[in-house]
């Protein structure tokens, strides 16, 4: 199944500022060669790339997916460099464009906007970061669905929420995965174009935050897009590689190889990361990590709601009108909080239709009451990862690092520093390109590529942002892998039967999220021998790899056969095994099957 | 950690009794990760310490420091999915070896202890136990030794040359079987490996290290041992255990005046358990080992 998808060029600007610019850009013009032969692939299509590099290394590129901009990286052979799109950015705003006359969306990459308010038309899909792979029980989609100008249905069954763009007065549906991969496929192009190579390996930047689940569906999209993902990297874990290499040259030039520990505060439009990192001679270890699905939209709904607030009911109908009044909104209101970034106070003055006018003047002091909400949970990130790190005081914290378009809000700047104790923040680093930028030393490293000059003597040492264990004692979450762990990652636990003569086990694989638990899947060990309840031993094991990919394995050995060879074949199963829905499948399980399949776990083993 | 089927341990490291062949994993892969795995397996088995390139007496910023550069050269960002196995071993030991606790129980575990004496700062024993304690221990008085190389050529796990002194050491307690350390004992041409109280062990160690020693301007600078071990290790010994008695007075008269008997004499007790705390710790060990 392949739909062709044409790209738009460069928009139609006066012939001398294209000519200007194709000077500029010696790959413009390339641009609508290669934009023929770009096809959107739902399937992976492999045979075209595999045979080509066979000579030398393909150096995996970095892609940043924000909820607001997105951003391009590669190493080319002497340092990173950030692709620009036609339009000379480095950065690109992520949202795509239905439009009605053919199968052709586009997205910011090549997209011109005349104005902004032509995004906000309801033809456009956007802050799908903060979408994919959640279920329409999840509230960060309700509140979505009643701030966003295009249409999220939800139906709170744990379903996937019903998603359309507005397109000649008529909705069509979409997907968070269709769009994110339409946009990869312009990003795709542009880097292709850039590099004259055939582009495959990736490696994502993605918050700390996000579920397997989630991970899975940006896969997919990947995939979609022809793209195939090599590393999945908290944008912490990148930003830690850029400052493990920054530290590395400092390190050269003084001959100082002592170790500096940091903080990396990382706040975006969509989600909030913490990490704490110590780094000496090129290599990054996170000590402790730790999101939460919170950021500059969250402050920008609650603004939102606090100029209008009766805007869930009026805007629930979702016509026309309603929606431009919503861009009007959404846009003003984004300029405001801008604004206060720089100056006291900031007059808004909109007119929303119907005779609704929306004029007011509002202070920083008005605007951090608003969301105090927020600039709470930040705080309270920041102390949990200094807690967990055990870096006993702040004040050992050699450099606060900020990174993320919402750092530059003057509040969450104090509250960061003053958790920390300090006055200056680390300006080596450029707070919208690090995150993309140690994505692109990731490739690198990963695709195995050498510097003569020991710029890539380089690592991070990840660790595991969530807890990952299955369900057991009852009703209860048994933790196997906890977060904080160092990846790569293997861990075992013995369980055993809940009942007598209990022939077949349930093992419920959960992650623990920010506030519940997510399954991830399930499988069903068979072929206990028959006895005695809490005498077969279950063997449950956890294995984390570089790519951050989960198996988990599980095997039963009966004490006293003589043998300590499982009595059934192993199994090894790799998680997340549920797809959309999962929600719905936990429930169904547990209505279904009850504690017959339990599992309890065996404590004194190891003693015995 | 006796009942468990092989393929989940670590293979190296939990080990220690019957392998059992590797059986899951059937991606080529892996199995090429898990052969090349198998070779340190024969050579002898390792442990911790030897993964981590340190020894027994490294302190934490050592291990760190030794971590991260292999780390450098088996993670599987720079190795490919074959450094997957052996970084996860790399995490493991290093987890282990960082936490205090953790590492206490994993020296009595494999039956190397650092043996110490109390002090944290003089814990400066450098030998190692293979299997259980015995009574006796070896050790190579240096002072006298000329670096023969009989000892390490007859026993080659158990001593080996100090290449910076040029004299035998003793690496490991009975890192050989007892016929050739017999031999190994008897082939010194000036008798200077002597079969010592284990409890000795430690401080013998200590003072046969040598330190450098004040020098007044330019003159006398340089390293030295004591001239007599044995004499230094005793007068070592007498001097500590006066150190202790007197502390040990000094609490009990401050404290009887002022308080009621029952107060002072928790107090007291308090005070000895404090003090006689570091010191169970390595009974402790010691019990668990001997018991086992």
């Amino acid at each position: 199944m392949k739909v062709k998808l044409k790209l738009k060029g460069i928009p139609l600007e006066s012939g001398v500022e294209l000519e200007r610019k194709a000077e500029q850009l010696p790959w413009s013009s390339e641009i609508f060669l290669m934009s023929e032969e770009v096809g959107y692939t739902v399937a992976s299509d492999s045979e075209t790339t595999a045979t080509k590099e066979e000579t030398e290394i393909e150096i995996a590129i970095g892609i940043d997916i924000g909820t607001c901009q997105c951003s391009l990286a590669v190493w080319n052979g002497s340092e990173v460099e950030l692709i620009r799109n036609t339009r000379n950015q480095k950065l690109m705003k992520s949202y795509v464009t239905f439009r009605d006359q053919s199968p052709s969306p586009v997205g910011g990459v090549t997209n011109q906007l005349s104005h902004e308010y032509e995004m906000l038309s309801g033809s456009s899909i956007f802050n799908m970061k903060r979408l994919i792979g959640r279920l329409d029980t999840d509230p960060i989609v309700h509140q979505a669905s009643n701030t966003l100008p295009f249409l999220i249905q939800t139906l709170g069954i744990g379903a996937k929420p019903f998603l359309a763009a507005l397109v000649n007065n008529m909705w069509r549906s979409t997907t968070p995965e269709e769009v994110v991969a339409i946009y990869l496929v312009e990003l795709k192009a542009l880097a292709e174009a850039r590099l004259k190579r055939p582009v495959r390996d990736v490696v994502l930047t993605v918050p700390a935050a996000f579920s397997r689940f989630q991970l899975t569906r940006i896969a997919r999209s990947c995939a979609m897009a022809g793209l195939h993902v090599l590393r999945f990297m908290p944008e912490p874990a990148a930003v830690a590689l850029l400052y493990a290499q920054q530290q590395l040259h400092k390190d050269s030039i003084a001959d100082s190889g002592s170790e500096k520990i940091g903080l990396i505060f990382n706040m975006g439009a969509g989600y909030c990361d913490v990490a704490i990192i110590a780094t000496a001679g090129g290599v990054s270890q996170m000590k402790a990590l730790a999101g939460s699905c919170i950021g500059g939209e969250d402050l920008l709904q609650n603004m939102m709601h606090h100029l209008v607030p009766d805007m869930d009911t009026r805007f629930a109908s979702r016509g026309l009108e309603e929606i431009k009044a919503m861009g009007i909104l959404r846009v003003a209101t984004q300029e405001a909080i801008h604004k206060l970034s720089f100056q006291p106070s900031v007059q808004i003055d909109i007119d929303l239709g119907n005779g609704t006018r929306v004029c007011r003047v509002i202070d920083v002091q008005e605007f951090e009451e608003i969301n105090k909400g927020v600039f709470e949970k930040c705080a309270s990130l920041v102390t949990q990862c200094l807690h967990e790190s055990k870096v006993a005081k702040p004040e050992y914290i050699d450099d606060v690092i900020l990174v993320g378009g919402c750092t530059n809000i003057p509040k969450l700047k104090s509250i960061v520093m003053g958790i920390c104790k300090r006055n200056e923040s680390y300006s080596g680093i450029n707070p919208l390109e690090a995150a993309v930028r140690g994505a692109a030393l990731e490739g690198a490293l990963a695709s195995g590529v050498n510097d003569p000059f020991g710029s890539l003597d380089l690592l991070t040492i990840q660790i595991n942002a969530h807890s990952i264990g299955i369900r057991a004692d009852g009703n209860s979450f048994v933790p196997i892998i906890d977060r904080n762990t160092t990846l790569p990652a293997r861990r075992e636990m013995l369980f055993t039967t809940a009942h007598d003569n209990q022939t077949e086990a349930l093992i419920v694989v959960y992650e623990q999220g920010d506030e519940q638990q997510l399954l991830l899947g399930y499988f069903k060990v068979v072929g206990i021998p028959p006895a005695a309840k809490g005498v077969p031993e279950i063997n449950v094991c956890m294995d984390i790899d570089a790519s951050n990919m989960l198996r988990v394995m599980a095997g039963v050995v009966m004490p006293g056969s003589g043998t300590k060879n499982p009595v059934v074949p192993l199994m090894e199963v790799r998680m997340p095994t549920a797809d959309d829905g999962h929600g719905l499948c936990a429930d169904a399980l547990y209505r279904s099957l009850g504690s017959t399949l339990d599992l309890v776990t065996l404590h004194n083993k190891l003693n015995a | 950690m006796a009942s468990s089927f092989a393929v989940f341990r670590l293979p190296e490291v939990f080990n220690h009794r019957a392998r059992i062949d590797n059986l899951s994993r059937p991606t080529s892969k892996s199995i090429a990760a898990t052969c090349c795995m198998r070779n340190p397996d024969q050579k002898g088995g390792r442990n911790y310490y030897d993964l981590l390139g340190v020894t027994v007496n490294s302190n934490p910023q050592e291990i760190k420091e030794s971590y991260r550069r292999l780390q450098k050269k088996y993670h599987p960002d720079i190795m490919g999915q074959e450094g997957h196995e052996h970084t996860i071993l790399l995490n493991e030991a290093y987890t282990v070896l960082m936490k205090d606790d953790l590492r206490k129980d994993y020296d009595a575990s494999i039956g190397h202890v650092r043996v110490g004496f109390g002090g944290d700062e003089l814990n400066m024993g450098y030998s190692s136990w293979n299997g259980p304690f015995r009574p006796q221990a070896l050790f190579v008085d240096e002072k006298a030794c000329i670096g023969c190389r009989e000892c390490v050529h007859n026993a080659s796990k158990t001593f080996v040359m100090e290449e910076t002194t040029g004299c035998a050491r003793v690496k490991v307690q009975f890192g050989d079987d007892d016929t050739s350390i017999e031999v190994a004992v008897e082939s010194c041409p000036l008798d200077c490996i002597h079969w010592v109280e284990r409890e000795d062990l430690a401080v013998l160690e200590y003072l046969n290290t040598p330190r450098p020693k004040q020098g007044y301007g330019v003159f006398n600078q340089g390293w030295e041992r004591p001239q007599n071990v044995f004499m230094a290790a005793k007068t070592f010994q007498k001097y500590q255990k006066q150190q202790q008695a007197e502390s040990l007075r000094k609490n009990v008269k401050h404290d009887v005046e002022p308080e009621t008997e029952a107060q002072a004499q928790a107090r007291e007790s308090a005070s000895l358990k404090l003090k006689m705390e570091r010191f169970s710790v390595v009974w402790e060990w010691m019990k668990k080992v001997s018991f086992k």
